[in-house]
């Protein structure tokens, strides 16, 4: 199975856990036999892709074998055009004729929304700088533009599209080269910003998730909400939960904070998505018990300043501390710092870093609105709003080391379970679906 | 003559709140409604119409049909409060004669395990409250959930027991079998041992499609009883009494089954049902058994480790323990009766986290979402002790 993925990023630069899932998944289907050839927009020199083909948009493919190859596939499948976007084929009847037709119209609706939803995204930019920098619009465009030029010369089974931003370039790819279309949804707008959805990427997401032969939710959760908002029907996603790569480096981090009250850390982006207010709130109702406690709020984002601010109303900012955006060693320092890890996300499709936090042997808080939730029983869970309940649990594991203990010995078993080699197992099984019809 | 001895347990704890140690104000820590909409829905799948048959099988069978009770104080206590006609329906039951109520610790507490002075003291409770409401005192001793080893048994026989019941666990009998009477290996104390085979094909498997004796029938179950017939000379019976109606619903047939159970047992010669003092008056002890570790009726192991298994459970039960003495010392009954409904033993198995472990949800019997919810509740149960009962400062370091 040779499968084309498209994705945004990959670690070690990323803005979140869309990169880290990519390697995961990636790293894993490679181990099950699976050829993954990977585009991303732009690769740095320190990325580690010794599993697969790494490519970015502009890479230059040697096309010999590629024409090899295409010879063959010609004599397997006679019948399939590859270049021309056409239903014309030979030998057909006029009912597989109309038939084709219709599947063809469809197939062409969701390329035409999206181009359509990219055209009016660039002309509004101005409205989007919230999530994602710059002109992104033209970006996505351009990827979409240049990469459906270099699928020409590759060779695939199928095509695997990570989140909105690739939507465009894999459904000009399925309408150019005929191969089926997995899109994999790790987020979705109304996730990132409730109530403020951005219209043009909620077109592309829903014409992404119609025109796709296949969709893959990262979580029941997810999955829900796909089809409440998008119309679609249940059968076609598959729920495949994400996995976590037990970090070994986590060992090297017993180190002892120069400080001994106990840390309860966020971290991830202080934006609305995240419910950063909750976590804030919570706090101050745990000082009212304890002030034998720091928070630590790491990361960066649109709501930054004003959790700030928030801080110092309710002063308690002597408690707080803002370390910026983390990764890498950092990051594993913090989680490994810390005695709890809170994720009051608001819509959280999946939630990779309650995996991570568990991996460096720091129990978590997780919100019941979060995919992640679905796969671990052994945390804490509250509604997101639910700022008496964060802070009694927030309390209790700063309190209570048997409650830690128990709760990490029953989770390191269950992140066994978790591993990536499950979510590419089912994963490939939906590559089959999608080939198979 | 071999004996069909059958003891059934009532029990029903106080479960507690989800208590909000932020909010201001105090009020009962223990939930009302959900305590009394448990009993009613228990009572009328089970202790209702269960009652009702054992009393319609004692007339029929004039006598020849007897069963032995063991109702613990804080179901007995919430019968009065929620539901009388419930504990009318047992006391009922008393004046036939042919039913023996068992003594144990008025909460269904472990606190055998930890805290002998409170044992005999939650255990004298209990006897008083079975002797106001059945006229009747209790002879012959179970712990909560069938906890027992050598040192409860010599707690139990110092306190004036002649018998106790205790699990027929594997190890313990090493090779014996649990259908005769044995006693302990240091002190005038009988030891009746549960058939947890046959106990076990009632209470667990009846209704079960993927058991390949489905279905029990009294016929079958009283011919099992009766290959027994001169290699045996009692069968202990124990369940939960919610096996009928409750665990085993109505559809499964078990009310059919008790019916007519009586008349397949008697059918054969020489058998007949006792009671757990009447077996211990009639027959000889035909060994000592030492119990060398602490056994229970509960999962396959049989032992503890469902209520102080893990970190939590002993955390919890120690930051109980801690609270006793200063409690007894203050003597106010109001403060030890809440204290002592924290001792019971259903508190500590929500904080179970052993079948939690391979991915397989037990279907169990919890007001909690999971162990840790239910941990953490408690202790804040227990800090409200503290705070509002004992007077000690908020929790606060550091202020």
């Amino acid at each position: 199975m040779n499968v084309l993925m498209l994705g945004w990023e990959y670690p070690p630069h990323i803005s979140g856990g869309l990169g880290t899932a990519c390697e995961g998944l990636s790293r894993a289907l490679a181990g099950e036999g699976v050829n993954v050839t990977f585009i991303v927009p732009r690769a740095f020199g320190d990325e580690d892709a010794r599993h697969m083909r790494l490519l970015t948009p502009d890479s230059v493919v040697a096309t010999t074998r590629r024409i090899e190859q295409v010879g063959v596939r010609q004599v397997r499948e006679p019948v399939e055009v590859i270049e021309v976007n056409s239903v014309l084929r030979p030998y057909q009847t006029p009912e597989q004729y109309l038939q084709a037709r219709q599947e063809f119209e469809e197939r062409e609706e969701p390329v035409s929304h999206v181009m359509e939803a990219l055209e009016h995204g660039s002309s509004s930019v101005s409205r989007t700088g919230a999530h994602y920098g710059g002109d992104l619009f033209s970006e996505v465009r351009r990827f979409a533009t240049l990469t459906t030029s270099l699928a020409r010369r590759l060779d695939f089974d199928v095509i695997h599209a990570h989140d909105w931003m690739t939507y465009p370039a894999a459904l000009q790819i399925r309408n150019t080269t005929g191969r089926p279309l997995v899109v994999h949804v790790h987020s979705l707008e109304f996730d990132r910003s409730g109530e403020h959805v951005n219209q043009d990427i909620h077109r592309i997401e829903g014409a992404g998730i119609r025109g796709a032969d296949r969709v893959i939710a990262v979580s029941h959760y997810t999955k829900g909400v796909i089809v409440r908002q998008h119309g679609v029907d249940p059968d076609k996603i598959k729920v495949v939960h994400n996995g976590v790569t037990r970090a070994e480096a986590a060992q090297r981090y017993h180190l002892q904070a120069e400080d001994d009250r106990p840390i309860v850390l966020f971290l991830g982006r202080i934006t609305y998505q995240k419910g950063p207010e909750f976590f804030v709130r919570a706090a101050a109702k745990v000082l009212t018990r304890t002030k034998q406690v720091r928070f630590v709020m790491a990361g960066s984002g649109d709501m930054l300043e004003h959790v700030k601010h928030m801080v110092r109303e309710l002063k308690i900012e002597q408690w707080f501390e803002f370390p910026g955006f983390v990764r890498g060693a950092e990051l594993e320092k913090w989680f490994s710092l810390a005695e709890c890890f809170v994720m009051p996300s608001r819509s959280e499709p999946f939630g990779i870093t309650p995996l991570e936090a568990l991996a460096c042997d720091t129990p978590v808080i997780v919100s019941r609105q979060s995919g992640v939730s679905e796969v671990l029983r052994h945390a804490l869970k509250a509604d997101y709003w639910d700022v008496d309940r964060i802070a009694q649990q927030m309390l209790a594991v700063i309190r209570h080391d048997s409650l830690c203990a128990d709760m990490l010995e029953m989770s390191s078993r269950e992140l066994l379970r978790l591993h990536w080699r499950a979510a590419a197992e089912k994963t490939r099984q939906v590559y089959q679906q999608a080939v198979a019809g | 003559m071999p004996s069909v001895c059958f003891y059934f347990q009532v029990h029903q704890p106080y479960r507690l709140r989800k208590l909000q140690p932020f909010a201001e104000g105090a009020s009962d820590p223990f939930c009302r409604e959900s305590n009394a909409g448990v009993l009613w829905k228990v009572a009328a799948k089970c202790y209702l119409p269960a009652n009702q048959r054992l009393l319609q099988l004692i007339h029929r069978y004039e006598g020849r049909f007897r069963v032995a009770f063991s109702l613990s104080g804080v179901a007995i206590q919430q019968m009065e409060e929620y539901a009388t006609e419930v504990l009318d329906s047992f006391k009922c039951l008393a004046e036939t004669g042919c039913v023996e109520f068992l003594a144990e610790t008025y909460y269904h507490s472990l606190s055998s395990l930890r805290d002998p002075v409170e044992f005999r003291s939650q255990v004298a409770l209990h006897t008083d409250a079975i002797q106001r409401h059945f006229g009747q005192t209790p002879r012959v001793f179970r712990n909560t959930e069938l906890i027992y080893d050598d040192r409860i048994g010599e707690l139990v026989a110092d306190m004036g027991y002649r018998a106790v019941l205790a699990e027929g666990a594997d190890d313990v009998l090493a090779g014996r079998s649990p259908n005769f009477l044995y006693r302990h290996p240091a002190r005038e104390l009988t030891i009746l041992a549960k058939n947890y085979r046959l106990s076990d094909d009632i209470a667990f498997r009846f209704s079960d499609r993927g058991w390949k004796e489905h279905p029990l029938t009294t016929n079958k179950f009283a011919r099992w009883l009766h290959t027994h017939s001169g290699s045996a000379e009692l069968i202990n019976l124990f369940m939960d009494y919610e096996t009928f109606g409750e665990h085993q619903w109505e559809e499964s047939g078990i009310f059919e089954f008790l019916d007519a159970l009586p008349h397949d047992v008697l059918s054969a010669r020489d058998w007949r049902f006792q009671l757990p003092s009447e077996v211990v008056r009639d027959l000889p002890a035909r060994d000592a058994l030492s119990y060398g570790r602490t056994t229970s009726w509960a999962d396959q192991e049989r032992d503890i480790t469902a209520w102080l298994g893990n970190r939590m459970q002993q955390e919890a039960f120690h930051a109980l323990h801690e609270l006793g003495p200063r409690l007894r010392e203050r003597n106010n009954p109001a403060a030890l009766a809440l204290w002592r409904k924290l001792s019971t033993s259903d508190h500590f198995y929500y904080m179970c986290t052993k079948w939690f472990a391979d991915g397989d949800v037990h279907a169990y019997f919890s007001p909690y979402e999971g162990p840790y919810d239910a941990f953490i509740n408690y202790m804040n149960a227990l800090d409200d002790v503290r705070e509002r009962i004992l007077g000690d400062l908020p929790a606060q370091e550091n202020a």
